[in-house]
């Protein structure tokens, strides 16, 4: 058996940490609403401003698990993390940004272009924990629970001791991100099967 | 056990697996230097397939495929309630929806084909096609499905050449892996599959033996390789583990071998760190070009060509030894039983996979 241990929602109005508003975006600041959670949660990452919107959603997301459930920072070895990612635009907004750095700008960007794959969200979050874990990034029509359920008890049956999952719903202002922890041992979780997990993403996700 | 058997292939070298194997055995390549394809319109070596319709052209690849594909296995397993379909693909239909690359030609194919539950597609940069065959593997260990279709396509466009040019990836002749005088990739295009099973019965040729594959990230960058090849060692060293595989059973190696200084160099020390410099190894970017998530099931459906044929491939390219670890990279065609094989591929994204296929 396995436990849904934290789970963190981003929209575009507010982020919250199993289950509770932790952060509600400021439309009158001029910072975008990503870097206005950075900064409120005073999280010191410079590489952050240097990440697309699906990488800076990931590591903000992820760290607030973190913080949530502090001890998968000493509960596994640098390999038993698995991450499993999915979304429905692949990484639509870097491509179409990457498109105007040479259509509009003159010249293809390779600060852009390094991020116009999906995956690299698992690069970063990987790099930032030392995690040398499974990865595996998906592009579905939908959030659909049982690939989650199916393919996190595939990391957990082969190696893996928790994953972290992720749907980066992200297409300019329409946000819908859910990352959650699947931990093996996780007394005060949830148990973690399709059911609980559609009730966890809330009813805009499913 | 897990079957894997009916690879085909399509490349600027031919339309299935047979022609383009013929091709491979003739040592020739499909990248040629393409005018004006570059960023300002320069020329560049592309392995590019020329006749491509000019609509549509990721589902019509895979389309096209699956038809060849169907000759290959029972036709009803396509339809099967008990079968997904997996595709690994970094861009997609991108030339015609850069917002919604692969929603529409997924949609589309799920009506023409008929397929009874929803395709998922694998996108991991260069190791989308390695991971997915070994996510076809796992489903079906799992019990979650009998059979998968595993496609990998992927096809050249100004945005991908504009992206590796502004990297400075880009090779001014036709790739050269492992070799002292490369200098970057050639991009390919292509699209490749298998069909994982497990019932044997269901292949018109006898499968071969697919074994549990690993994934590990290098958690060091995410457009360079690690320097030590950190994850590539570790996902070979768990392949090799679970598997009751020693560096003395591997027979030959499909490296990933993209042709740039430093992914060359990296694969050379995780395969030294791995004890498996001695073995017959290839990289076969300088036939197809490097096809990004195609790659890797391009690659695997070529190197079961190579059991079923007994033949070690020439590493297309490959002069003087360039890596700071000897290799032993095939310099010439040569018959050779190859019993068991080992399959990697590395990424940005610092993804690193690896399989291993056996022959029954």
């Amino acid at each position: 058996m396995s436990f849904i241990t934290s789970y963190c929602h981003l929209t575009h109005e507010s982020c919250s940490v199993n289950g509770n508003v932790i952060v509600e975006r400021d439309p009158e600041s001029d910072d975008n609403w990503f870097k206005q959670l950075y900064k409120n949660q005073e999280f010191v990452y410079p590489k952050f401003y240097k990440m697309d919107t699906l990488s800076q959603a990931g590591f903000i997301l992820s760290e607030m698990i973190k913080r949530a459930q502090p001890s998968i920072m000493n509960s596994y070895q640098d390999d038993e993390i698995a991450l499993l990612f999915a979304n429905q635009f692949s990484s639509a907004d870097s491509d179409l940004r990457f498109k105007k750095s040479y259509e509009e700008h003159g010249t293809p960007s390779p600060a852009l272009f390094v991020y116009t794959l999906p995956n690299i969200v698992l690069g970063e979050i990987a790099i930032l924990n030392k995690w040398y874990g499974e990865n595996m990034f998906a592009v579905l029509p939908k959030f659909a629970p049982d690939f989650f359920v199916n393919y996190s008890q595939v990391f957990l049956s082969t190696g893996s001791e928790a994953v972290l999952c992720g749907w980066l719903g992200i297409a300019g202002d329409q946000i819908n991100v859910f990352v959650f922890l699947i931990e093996k041992q996780g007394s005060a979780g949830m148990e973690f099967n399709a059911e609980n997990l559609k009730k966890l993403a809330g009813i805009e996700l499913v | 056990m897990i079957y894997i058997g009916a690879e085909e292939i399509i490349s600027p070298l031919g339309e299935t697996a047979e022609e383009n194997f013929s091709a491979m055995i003739e040592n020739r390549s499909g990248i040629t230097l393409v005018p004006n394809a570059g960023f300002n319109k320069g020329a560049v070596n592309l392995s590019k397939i020329l006749n491509l319709p000019g609509e549509n052209q990721f589902e019509g690849l895979i389309a096209s495929i699956l038809a060849s594909l169907s000759h290959k296995i029972d036709e009803k397993v396509i339809t099967s309630d008990r079968t997904i379909i997996l595709l690994s693909s970094t861009k997609g239909e991108l030339k015609n929806n850069m917002a919604d690359p692969f929603g529409p030609p997924i949609a589309s194919l799920m009506v023409r084909f008929n397929f009874a539950n929803q395709p998922i597609i694998i996108s991991n940069a260069c190791i989308s096609g390695v991971l997915a065959i070994n996510a076809a593997n796992n489903f079906i260990t799992a019990g979650l499905y009998d059979h998968v279709i595993v496609i990998g396509c992927d096809l050249i466009s100004d945005f991908i050449v504009y992206g590796f040019q502004s990297l400075f990836a880009m090779s001014d002749k036709a790739c050269l892996p492992f070799d002292a005088a490369r200098n970057g990739i050639s991009l390919g295009e292509g699209c490749g599959a298998v069909v994982v099973s497990n019932t044997s019965a269901i292949f018109k040729n006898p499968p071969l033996k697919l074994m549990s594959g690993t994934s590990a990230n290098d958690a060091n960058h995410i457009s360079g390789p690690s320097r030590t090849g950190e994850g590539l060692y570790r996902s070979v060293k768990k392949t090799m583990e679970i598997n009751h595989i020693s560096s003395d059973d591997i027979d030959f190696i499909s490296a990933h071998g993209t042709g740039t200084i430093y992914n060359d160099e990296m694969e050379s020390i995780a395969f030294d760190r791995l004890s498996l410099t001695h073995v017959p190894l290839n990289s076969l970017k300088g036939y197809f070009g490097h096809t990004l998530g195609a790659a890797g099931v391009v690659e695997t459906a070529a190197s079961m060509m190579m059991i079923r044929e007994e033949i070690l491939i020439k590493s297309l390219g490959f002069e003087e030894t360039g890596t700071s670890k000897e290799l032993n990279i095939i310099l010439e065609n040569k018959k050779s039983s190859l019993r068991t094989i080992l399959k990697t591929a590395s990424g940005f994204g610092g993804g690193n996979a690896s399989l291993i296929i056996q022959k029954l």
